[in-house]
């Protein structure tokens, strides 16, 4: 059976994107425009690896990762962020929240800063699951 | 009445992100959510005789947008705050009534907003049709036309005009959510030149008797709750006398309430919040009454 991939992303053509290398490399994906409706996908489809913007509305990439990575039925799902934000504060972002009181999280299992080459993203997902 | 999330509309002729630091004393007043809103306009991208609708403008728009919404975000998402953004295309009021709606925000932040002279003339600024239609406070705040630049802080010294009507004490619960970003209110209600003309002595010091009581209950409220507030009794043109005492007092910004009245009604009689959001230099708060 395929593995299901989450893409939590707000860009339409970048959704496409993602969707159409998940496709052609034998993954099966799941969209969501936001982190609320990934948080809610995640419950209802439990992934085996998301990918995941940052600046989204509603809820960002930085908050539900911090709430997958913080959560103990989900820490272990596989996250590959794929944003514009520079990863330097993504993990400055991580720090702050920390400081609030939570938990520490650990990284990623990959960083992809935008625009990124199709061959590039399906070796990592490989590498990932496989 | 708490202030956690904001929405902050940009065109990227007006504010800036030095107008969002600004903001960022509202954090202490439980501020942890702030939603960017571009709204890029029809007419740049819409269909034109031989060119078709534009894709390729609204790309190009877009991806502008895109890349000062990250510039900000980062700086916000660095300071543990949670970030948001929204580039819509199509009409402002509309997308910023929406947004609203969409992500629930308690507070919207928005620059004055002019239409051309004739649109002006039928259907009022921008400004004005937003504060008739939200239910949502709004911040008007532009850069001081002079200087081209915003205050440290526009929460700092609020002048809190109060008509004794109901939206009165909506303004009031909203100013007690503040409660932490902001350091003195000085309390303000404007008696009409009118009502006292045709009173004799002893009614009039009996009716500012009345009115200096119910001032002093108000900043007693905020008293208790550790504000620093003072009360102001003034006469004169309600829209005269708020932006006199606003600088005799040296605010920051201007809290006002709007009354629900109707389109046409408002447009006739006029309306102080609405004036003083078209015309004030100063950052102007105005909250609505709870219905429309």
């Amino acid at each position: 059976m395929a593995k299901k991939v989450l893409n939590v992303e707000d860009d339409v053509d970048t959704r496409t994107f993602v969707s159409t290398v998940l496709e052609k490399n034998g993954y099966t994906p799941i969209l969501a425009k936001d982190g609320e409706e990934g948080m809610r996908k995640v419950g209802e489809e439990r992934p085996d690896l998301i990918i995941l913007d940052i600046l989204m509305p509603k809820q960002s990439g930085i908050k539900m990762y911090h709430e997958l990575k913080t959560d103990p039925s989900l820490k272990d799902i596989p996250v590959i962020m794929l944003s514009a934000v520079s990863k330097r504060t993504f993990l400055r972002s991580q720090e702050a929240l920390t400081e609030f009181g939570d938990e520490t999280v650990p990284e990623p299992q990959a960083y992809l800063e935008k625009p990124v080459e199709p061959e590039d993203l399906a070796e990592i997902l490989r590498k990932i699951l496989g | 009445m708490k202030i956690t999330k904001m929405l902050f509309v940009s065109e990227f002729e007006e504010l800036w992100l030095d107008a969002l630091q600004s903001l960022m004393g509202l954090r202490k007043a439980g501020l942890n959510h702030v939603v960017f809103l571009h709204v890029i306009h029809r007419e740049k991208v819409a269909m034109k005789r031989g060119t078709g609708y534009l894709k390729q403008e609204e790309r190009k728009l877009r991806e502008i947008a895109d890349i000062r919404f990250i510039d900000w975000a980062e700086t916000l998402f660095e300071e543990g705050m949670e970030v948001g953004a929204h580039i819509v295309i199509g009409n402002t009021v509309p997308k910023i009534l929406s947004v609203t709606e969409d992500e629930g925000v308690d507070l919207i932040v928005t620059a004055r907003r002019k239409r051309g002279k004739l649109e002006e003339l039928y259907a009022g600024s921008e400004t004005s049709d937003l504060l008739r239609r939200t239910v949502k406070p709004v911040l008007i705040y532009n850069y001081l036309s002079q200087s081209g630049k915003v205050g440290e802080n526009p929460f700092e010294r609020l002048l809190l005009g109060l008509d004794w009507s109901v939206s009165s004490e909506r303004v009031l619960d909203y100013v007690l959510a503040l409660k932490g970003a902001v350091k003195r209110v000085d309390i303000i209600h404007v008696l009409s030149e009118k009502a006292i003309g045709k009173l004799s002595k002893k009614e009039a010091q009996k009716l500012e008797r009345e009115h200096k009581k119910r001032l002093n209950e108000v900043c007693d409220v905020l008293t208790q709750e550790r504000f620093d507030a003072r009360p102001h009794l003034y006469i004169g043109n309600t829209e005269e006398q708020i932006g006199k005492g606003a600088s005799e007092h040296r605010v920051t910004m201007i809290v006002l309430g709007t009354r629900s009245k109707s389109v046409w009604k408002e447009r006739w009689s006029g309306s102080v919040s609405h004036a003083l959001a078209e015309r004030s230099e100063l950052p102007i708060l105005v909250v609505p009454a709870e219905t429309k």
